[in-house]
């Protein structure tokens, strides 16, 4: 009945919280000046959205505890450094993203894949290299276990670059729009779409394969 | 007229191919298209069976990944973390 533990978290509805936001403000002003009370209030009011955030990039529990240390750790060191141009949660959203994708760099990918074998082909006029292209759509769900669909997707997601799997995590599953993941990774908008249309055609080949068709 | 209309449309995706489609999909499906290449990738589907069977299975990745990454996200259970952190604080210093 522990159920609702593991219920979505509520990082992505950081625009809910604008009340919250004077309050917020206030402990940060405390922390400036070194006040460690200011720190704990922080860390209970968000050290469970940043594990969760987390989480879902790592899909591991202590690399995400981890990042949670280094999360607060830098909040404390650099928070003279942060000017409330944004928001502060927006900031601790951002060093959350990049201390868990800085993990994923450090961690080593299971066996490196080749993206090209999994993305669509085409012939020379434009049309799809193998015809005709089968809708798996209906049917993917009775023809494989959902066992081997979670073993499928842990793998596919783990073969993605760090960077494209976060741009995965925050759209298709924080619903961040394109701009809010530019911002966030640091990237250009058109390099988000570019990712995650690539990271998605990966990972829709992959499905492909494993019922036995050209990822075409 | 419509000829001429016709032929502009035609345009708008660079070569009327699958391979022009595929590269359309996220926008398509993120309703980022501008009307006229949207009206453009949608005459391209309703000729196109192919394009079709690629467009479900690409939404099909999309929610089938959704569902995965929703599922099972662990509890946070982080009075441990916070005993280290004030531990790691009290050794640390600020950068100014
Ligand atoms: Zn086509």
């Amino acid at each position: 009945m522990e159920q609702r533990e593991a219920a979505e978290p509520a990082l992505k509805r950081t625009r809910d919280r604008e009340p919250a936001a004077r309050d917020e403000e206030q402990l940060v002003e405390r922390l400036k000046s070194g006040d460690h009370q200011a720190l704990e209030a922080i860390f209970r009011l968000h050290s469970n959205k940043v594990f969760q955030l987390a989480y879902k990039l790592t899909r591991d529990r202590t690399e995400s505890e981890e990042v949670v240390q280094d999360v607060f750790l830098t909040v404390y060191q650099k928070v003279r450094g942060f000017r409330g141009g944004s928001r502060f949660s927006t900031w601790l959203y951002r060093l959350t993203v990049n201390a868990a994708l800085g993990r994923l760099r450090r961690k080593k990918r299971s066996k490196e894949v080749s993206y090209e074998d999994f993305l669509p082909q085409f012939q020379p006029d434009g049309h799809h290299l193998e015809r005709p292209v089968v809708d798996w759509s209906n049917d993917v769900e009775t023809r494989s276990s959902g066992r081997e669909l979670q073993d499928l997707l842990t793998r596919a997601l783990n073969q993605l670059r760090p960077q494209d799997k976060a741009v995965v995590v925050l759209s298709d599953l924080e619903g961040l729009r394109d701009q809010e993941i530019a911002k966030t990774l640091g990237l250009s908008v058109a390099a988000v779409k570019t990712r995650l249309h690539r990271a998605r055609l990966f990972l829709r080949g992959q499905l492909a394969v494993h019922l036995g068709y050209s990822p075409t | 007229m419509a000829k001429a209309t016709g032929s502009a449309k035609m345009r708008l995706l660079k070569s009327d191919t699958c391979k022009e489609a595929t590269s359309l999909l996220l926008d398509y499906l993120a309703g980022t298209l501008p009307p006229k290449v949207k009206r453009a990738f949608e005459r391209h589907l309703s000729i196109c069976p192919d394009c079709v069977s690629f467009l479900k299975t690409y939404q099909k990745t999309i929610r089938l990944t959704q569902s995965f990454l929703s599922q099972n996200i662990a509890a946070a259970k982080l009075v441990h973390v916070e005993r280290s952190l004030s531990r790691r604080l009290k050794k640390s210093k600020r950068s100014r």
